[in-house]
């Protein structure tokens, strides 16, 4: 009988140094570097700051091309590339700034239009009332 | 000793040297590209920086992209991909320093679009003024016009007054003198001495007579169309009065006949009907006080001459009576009877009888 044991305990020896190898597997599965949360929640924030400012008006592509950034940056997630994921991230956002700051530039010069329209318009009205005195 | 010591400390500075120079050298001959599509970022970022309107608006964000691009410049030949990422980034920093330039530039010009406009407003402000100004200038001119034509109006019509008193007076004096001038033509015609002075005056005078003597002939030219007038008028009077009295006219005078109305046959009394013809007649010779009559009495043939001549005569005695009755002067009646020697119809008839029984009253035409 403890003959029979002898080799039963080298057994258990080799399953256990395999569970271990497993184990050390799975640990080093486990460590796979973190999703991009931060830079992630970032370009979110900025998307929606542009889109809040009626950049999809005024700067289109800028805003598309920042939720593209941020589709594509969920796909590298999802297949772990977190490198990817994290320069995508960032992208997105810088784009989705973008779209904000032209958009404002945009704002800005529509009201420098309409006062140089209103000044035209005061101006023209006058010179054709000088034509009629 | 030293000597040894020092020549093997030199021969390990010259290696060292060697080493460097030769590390160096290897450097240069590699010299490692930048990431494709950094040129092109910092070609842009060099036109934001020469960009005389912009570059002042946002150079924090132009520094920000100028690391970003020196970032990008870096070769990293092991991985193209973090050189692409990186050009991106650059890329994307300094369109967007680009676009918040912008944004500030165009704030910045907006102050001066609004004074802009606040002066166009200001312009029009004041033109719109100024052209009240002149139109109240000019109602204003208008009125002072007016009431300069007023005074003038006025003025010439005191002036057109004054002068009208002018010339009356003016006239008046010619009036005077032409008087004056009369008498002494008068008294130079008078007097034969002094024939020069005469004749002069009488010149002055013959002409001022020449236009009495006009003016005369005009007042009497219009007296005598007034005076036509009026004789018109009255001898329209009179054929209307003659014709209510339903007299004849002949080379006698106005013949009245009246019929045997007034009186019944052999009878000299009137008959109360029968005096309206009487009466009218009375109204007649009132009007015309420079008229007299006279009575003529008729008969027909019926009974002898003699009564019919007694008869005549009573019938005009008792017309006589009555005309002074309704006061008719006396001087102006005188009657006859004629009996039946002039009859105007056939004795023969009753009706010829009957016209033949009349008293005719013949009316004098004025002295």
């Amino acid at each position: 009988m403890p003959n029979t044991s002898r080799p039963q305990a080298g057994f258990r020896f080799i399953a256990g140094l395999g569970l271990a190898g497993i184990a050390l597997f799975l640990a080093a599965c486990a460590t796979v570097p973190d999703a991009p949360l931060a830079a992630l929640a970032e370009a979110r924030v900025a998307i929606n700051t542009a889109e809040k400012d009626n950049a999809a008006h005024y700067a289109s592509p800028d805003l598309t091309e920042a939720r593209q950034r941020l589709a594509q940056a969920d796909r590298a997630v999802a297949s772990e590339d977190m490198i990817e994921a994290d320069r995508l991230a960032h992208q997105s956002r810088i784009a989705a700034e973008l779209a904000s700051a032209r958009t404002e530039a945009a704002k800005a010069q529509e009201v420098n239009d309409e006062l140089v329209k209103s000044a035209n318009a005061l101006d023209e009205e006058m010179r054709r009332a000088g034509d009629r005195p | 000793m030293n000597s040894p010591t020092f020549s093997k400390t030199r021969f390990a500075m010259g290696l060292a040297t060697t080493a460097m120079i030769a590390m160096l050298l290897a450097s240069c001959a590699s010299t490692p590209q930048s990431p494709p599509g950094a040129a092109d970022v910092r070609a842009k970022l060099i036109r934001l920086q020469s960009d005389t309107n912009l570059a002042s608006h946002a150079p924090i964000e132009i520094r920000e992209a100028e690391a970003a691009v020196r970032l990008a410049e870096i070769p990293v030949p092991k991985d193209p991909d973090l050189g692409a990422y990186r050009v991106y980034m650059a890329d994307y920093k300094v369109e967007i320093a680009e676009a918040k330039a912008a944004t500030r530039y165009a704030e910045d010009q907006r102050i001066a679009l609004s004074e802009a406009r606040e002066q166009a407003r200001l312009r029009a402000r004041t033109l719109e003024a100024n052209r009240a100004q002149d139109q109240a200038d000019l109602a204003r001119s208008d009125a002072t016009r007016a009431r300069n034509e007023a005074d003038a109006a006025r003025a010439s019509e005191a002036y057109a007054a004054a002068d009208a008193a002018r010339q009356a007076e003016l006239a008046r004096d010619e009036a005077e003198r032409a008087r004056n001038a009369a008498d002494d033509a008068e008294r130079a015609r008078n007097a034969a001495d002094d024939a020069e002075r005469a004749r002069m005056a009488s010149e002055e005078a013959r002409a001022m007579a020449a236009a009495d003597a006009e003016r005369a002939r005009e007042a009497s030219e219009q007296a005598r169309a007034m005076a036509a007038a009026d004789a018109d008028r009255e001898k329209a009077e009179l054929q209307r009065q003659i014709d209510l009295l339903q007299a004849k006219t002949t080379e006698r005078g106005l013949v009245l006949t009246l019929g045997n109305v007034l009186f019944a046959t052999g009878r000299a009394d009137l008959n109360a009907g029968g005096t309206d013809s009487l009466n009218k007649l009375v109204a007649f010779l009132n009007q015309y006080p420079d008229r007299n009559i006279m009575i003529e009495g008729h008969t027909d043939n019926v009974g002898s001459d003699a009564s019919n001549l007694a008869l005549s005569e009573r019938r005009a005695g008792s017309v006589h009576s009555y005309l002074l009755q309704q006061g008719v002067g006396s001087q102006r009646i005188s009657s006859s009877g004629l009996g039946e020697s002039q009859p105007i119809a056939d004795n023969d008839t009753d009706a010829g009888r009957q016209q033949n029984r009349r008293v005719e009253i013949i009316i004098d035409n004025p002295r």
